[in-house]
């Protein structure tokens, strides 16, 4: 019966792949494409979709360990600060003109500083010879309120041209996806997932609470540690990717509970394609919707996210809390 | 495990632990677990009596002293080898995900490349919830719950089962056939227990009970001889009564409260 689900979940997952290469404000017929559409197709749709598939899985997969790992159902991988880290880093960049590495600049000092600040929260939540949730949890939500701060100070006294680009692509702006960063941020993500997806056990036993883990034969805090690094890593590479896109790592796990149930490892992997085809359709959209003007991503995930989880919040068996 | 070897199974020598900056919870703490023995612990609210079970378990480790399983230090074992021999049955059991009795069940599993013993679905009928196998822990009982993780524990196999207030939240029929459960793998397998208790009626069934005060052992033997007014009245901090009833059995008596 799983396996059915599972099977009908991909198949959905590569059809809104394929639907968000081929439609938009222009059709591409696939059997019968010219020179331009092939163009087009080539060097705009796949690596833009491409990177949506990518963001989304990562941050799919990141929601559902991180929840995991907080034990809490309510966790995105943004409430550890990672994602207004790396905005405030790479609108800092912006305002001091940081352009040295080209096209590549925002993405760069947006995962430096995704990167230090999964130190930070990290360094925060140890005690002890150890991770603790709730410290990992406060500190992510004390560290997301100062950087958000900062950023807004920073965006109230500069008139940068620039700032119009931080802002929007803080809102998830894939429109500037190219192939330059694909190769590296598929990288940090599949060493992500591979973590992920090799503890799942772990994070079954987690979610029982440390004592149970430990009872079960699993070194508790070591393994919280690996699974906050694929978190980091995860998050830090979809961010440099195409900034803060909401709801799908909060929102994916559930939706993934819900049909498939709760056994992480088939959580983990469904919830990355979930996600990953999750973002292809919200990018759709927002390309589509009015021409030719472009909705941020994240702002489609959100509008169309926030109602479904508000429903799904309704039903008792899905969020049990 | 080795034949030739008849000493304790599990063993507290001198065993001190205290949370950096705190005082001492548990002091000079030595005491052994024979094959097969059934120990009941005993004591007050914030004794210890916890804090004794997750040193035995290897979850704390003493500041002071060893902990050793088979006569060997506890913490030498690789994780994977411990959970097949030592098993915890934590005081609280919180779940907030939809995880079924199957899945939770399954768990118990996690410690073997080659599933043991039983399977998940005969885990799950020794503690008589074959008709919810398929159900989300989540929509249960308090006590339902309470036996899908006894199913889980039994299913890990573990010879020394470290119980942390099993009973807690189970109806009186639960708690006697748990019991009932235990004795049987006992006789079976022999297996040890140590189990913390809240109720000294129960207590009296225990071959052997340990009455903890204040992180040390006040009194360990058998339960005529450890549960006796004076030594109760210093562990609890309250009068009452050791009665035999008409069968012969021990009960304690508070007299009338209400």
């Amino acid at each position: 019966m799983r396996t059915v689900r599972m099977g009908i979940f991909i198949a959905v997952a590569v059809l809104l792949f394929l639907l968000a290469l081929f439609a938009g404000p222009r059709m591409i017929n696939p059997f019968g494409m010219s020179t331009t559409e092939r163009e087009i197709l080539l060097s705009i749709r796949l690596p833009r979709v491409v990177v949506a598939m990518l963001i989304g899985m990562a941050l799919g997969a990141s929601g559902a360990v991180l929840q995991g790992v907080l034990r809490n159902p309510l966790a995105d991988p943004y409430i550890l600060g990672i994602s207004s880290g790396a905005s405030l880093a790479a609108a800092l960049g912006l305002l001091t003109g940081f352009y040295a590495f080209g096209s590549v600049s925002i993405p760069l000092t947006a995962f430096i500083g995704a990167a230090l600040v999964s130190l930070l929260v990290g360094a925060f939540g140890w005690k002890r010879g150890g991770l603790w949730p709730e410290r990992l949890l406060l500190a992510g939500i004390g560290l997301n309120f100062l950087f958000s701060a900062v950023l807004m100070l920073l965006l109230s006294v500069s008139s940068d041209e620039g700032l119009r680009r931080a802002i929007l692509w803080m809102f998830g702006d894939l429109s500037m996806a190219d192939w330059t960063l694909i190769p590296s941020a598929s990288l940090f993500m599949v060493i992500g997932l591979g973590v992920a997806f090799a503890r799942s056990r772990a994070l079954n036993a987690l979610i029982l609470g440390d004592e149970f883990a430990h009872s079960l034969g699993f070194a508790v805090q070591r393994e919280r540690l690996m699974m906050f690094g694929a978190i980091a890593l995860m998050t830090a590479a979809s961010v440099a990717l195409g900034g803060t896109i909401g709801f799908i790592g909060l929102l994916m796990p559930h939706i993934v509970r819900f049909l498939l149930g709760a056994d992480s490892r088939v959580l983990i992997p469904a919830s990355a394609v979930a996600g990953g085809a999750f973002l292809c359709l919200a990018d759709l959209i927002g390309r589509s919707i009015m021409p030719p003007l472009e909705l941020p991503s994240g702002t489609v995930t959100a509008i169309i996210g926030a109602p479904y989880f508000l429903y799904l919040l309704r039903r008792k068996d899905v969020l049990s809390i | 495990m080795s034949s030739a070897y008849s000493g304790p199974i599990l063993e507290l020598r001198g065993a001190s632990f205290r949370y950096p900056g705190e005082g001492m919870i548990v002091q000079d703490l030595s005491f052994s677990v024979a094959n097969g023995e059934f120990i009941g612990l005993l004591g007050a609210n914030g004794s210890g009596k916890s804090t004794i079970l997750k040193l035995a378990a290897g979850m704390l480790k003493p500041s002071k002293g060893q902990v050793r399983l088979w006569d060997k230090p506890l913490h030498t074992y690789r994780n994977k080898d411990r959970a097949k021999l030592l098993c915890y049955f934590p005081q609280h059991l919180d779940v907030n995900v939809p995880f079924t009795v199957r899945e939770i069940v399954g768990m118990g599993l996690y410690p073997y490349d080659i599933p043991p013993h039983m399977t998940v679905d005969e885990a799950i009928a020794m503690v008589g919830l074959e008709d919810k196998a398929g159900t989300y822990v989540t929509n249960l009982s308090g006590g339902e719950r309470r036996r899908v993780f006894i199913a889980m524990t039994l299913i890990q196999g573990a010879g020394v089962l470290l119980l942390d207030e099993p009973l807690a939240n189970l109806d009186i029929k639960y708690q006697i056939e748990f019991l009932r459960l235990l004795r049987g793998l006992q006789k079976q397998k022999g297996i040890s227990v140590i189990m913390a208790l809240h109720d000294i009626n129960i207590a009296f069934q225990f071959e052997k009970v340990m009455l903890i005060n204040d992180g040390s052992v006040l009194g360990s033997g058998s339960p005529e001889g450890v549960l006796t007014g004076p030594l109760l009245k210093e562990a609890f901090d309250v009068a009452v009564d050791v009665e035999r009833s008409a069968n012969g059995a021990l009960y304690i008596s508070h007299g009338t409260i209400l």
